[in-house]
């Protein structure tokens, strides 16, 4: 049969976002894939370049709109390294907490977007239901339910509220009923294993070439996660584990994908508790925090889809010289006509959602 | 392999110079151009460094700077007693006018893309790319918006 390119995008219930997907199958057959992006592009770091260094934790928080707070943190924490900025013990269990919470509200808003792709709408109610209660949660230190600006460099926004424990325990409580109530509703559910087993399968080594980082990576069995390898707040204090899933022999396909995000958010539910029995009294902001920067510096965090990095050069003045945005999502997409190859046609949807993808911080 | 026999092998490398530890587990170094391709296939083949994490370009004005953030993500090199990931970032000078370098994408395919965004943005040329297009911006867009004597001009549209 002729070969021909079908386009999905920029506007299609695949993408997540606005980029284009053109694909080239051969009757139902993907035989190539060249992805483009670029509809979401705003420049991020030249505005930055012209902001004062505390002014682009806006321009961070709106980097990705599922989960602005590990953004700005990551910021933030880059910019820590380059005025060499003590952050106060407190700051660093509430900065932990946050991040925490962030990344339940993305992987949450991950699974409810994943299931109408494969043609399960019961299950983004579901999911965006419980998203809902960790949105609460978030807007009750900070203010806001989408864009936190909560973090700041030398500390955070202000103190955690009264009775925010109680509250953080009794959502936590509930929520860990409602992942049961999943296990029983996906992962058990042989129309959802069917979509997902096999499809989209990369393995570890690939995946590390390819650029692919993060809950992706661990779904290949890599036990690589920068909370523990870069470590960075408190991390190392906290009582948890890296989660990895393997479909077969150290690769991964859309179901291995799946269940590394459920365990990750067992996970950032034990952290949370944890967080919240070893937290000292204290300030939560340095007393000391300079205006003005010169040299280089670069942090790298584990955000909720990957390796984030920022680098950040400074030239004395109080904006920053070069400022650049690594974003794990970019080179996962540009790796797509490896890992879909070969599939078919319908597979797309399973595949792309698969991976999580956010535009806002890929286009930056 | 251990970080610190990495060390004692980068500097008896030909072309490398000012090696310096920014963190416990990050090697920084200044590398010379014509060596590139050469040292960066020794990393990945000979060094474990699996992951390219980054291609920076910064415009110093005059002469442009690259850096390379490249990671080790299997675990092979190991960092002291702790279980922190080994990390490097080269740094290489390309003079003005020419900013050209060879491409590291046949190496890392996640280069791929920084590499074109680094074309774009920036206006670097890699040489042996395989697909040296925009990314960001539209094709046809004037100029590197990243470089420092870049002029935004406002063209008024007639209503």
């Amino acid at each position: 049969m002729a070969e021909m390119w079908i386009s999905m995008g920029p506007q299609h219930p695949m993408t997540h976002g606005l980029w284009t997907l053109k694909v080239k199958v051969d009757g139902e057959t993907i035989v190539d894939a060249d992805p483009e992006l670029g509809y979401l592009h705003r420049s991020v770091e030249k505005m930055g370049e012209r902001r004062k260094y505390f002014m682009n934790t806006t321009l961070t928080d709106r980097l990705c709109y599922a989960s602005s707070t590990t953004w700005t943190h990551s910021y933030v924490l880059a910019v820590e390294e380059l005025m060499e900025v003590e952050v106060p013990t407190r700051a660093q269990y509430i900065r932990t907490i946050m991040l925490e919470l962030q990344r339940l509200a993305s992987h949450l808003m991950w699974a409810g977007a994943y299931m109408p792709d494969l043609g399960h709408i019961t299950g983004a109610l579901y999911f965006w239901r419980d998203r809902e209660l960790f949105l609460n949660l978030l807007e009750l230190p900070s203010g806001s339910r989408l864009l936190y600006n909560y973090m700041r460099i030398g500390g955070v926004k202000r103190d955690l509220p009264d009775g925010f424990e109680q509250k953080t325990e009794r959502i936590l409580k509930l929520f860990e009923q409602r992942l049961d109530e999943y296990a029983d509703l996906f992962e058990n559910s042989k129309i959802f294993r069917m979509r997902t087993e096999d499809v989209g399968k990369f393995t570890g080594t690939q995946a590390m070439n390819m650029g692919i980082t993060g809950p992706n990576l661990r779904g290949c069995g890599v036990k690589h996660d920068l909370r523990v390898e870069d470590t960075y707040e408190i991390y190392e204090e906290i009582d948890w584990d890296i989660c990895t899933r393997e479909a077969g022999p150290g690769y991964s396909d859309c179901f291995s994908r799946y269940m590394v995000r459920i365990d990750e958010m067992k996970e950032s539910v034990r952290i949370i508790r944890d967080c919240f029995k070893k937290m000292p009294q204290g300030p939560t902001m340095s007393s000391r925090v300079p205006v003005r920067a010169s040299g280089e510096a670069f942090r790298r965090t584990e955000d909720s889809r990957g390796e984030a990095l920022m680098y950040l050069v400074g030239d004395g003045s109080d904006r920053p010289y070069r400022w650049k945005i690594k974003s794990p999502m970019f080179t996962t997409i540009s790796a797509c006509p490896h890992y879909l190859k070969g599939y078919k046609l319908a597979d797309i949807p399973a595949i792309m959602g698969s991976i999580d993808i956010c535009i806002g911080e890929t286009d930056k | 392999m251990n970080f610190k026999d990495l060390q004692k092998e980068l500097k008896a490398i030909k072309g490398v110079s000012n090696l310096s530890l920014i963190r416990q587990n990050v090697i920084k170094i200044d590398l010379e151009k014509s060596v590139s391709k050469a040292f960066f296939t020794q990393l990945k083949e000979d060094f474990y460094f699996e992951h390219c994490s980054l291609i920076t370009a910064v415009d110093n004005q005059p002469d442009f700077e690259l850096v390379y953030h490249l990671s080790c993500l299997s675990g092979e090199l190991t960092v002291d007693d702790t279980r922190m990931s080994a990390m490097i970032e080269v740094h290489i000078h390309l003079k003005r006018d020419s900013p050209s370098i060879d491409s590291v994408s046949d190496l890392w395919f996640g280069a791929n893309w920084h590499e074109r965004e680094a074309f774009d943005l920036m206006g670097i040329y890699f040489i042996g790319h395989p697909d040296l297009r925009r990314v960001l911006l539209p094709e046809g867009f004037a100029g590197h918006p990243l470089r420092k004597d870049y002029v935004y001009e406002i063209h008024e549209e007639e209503w």
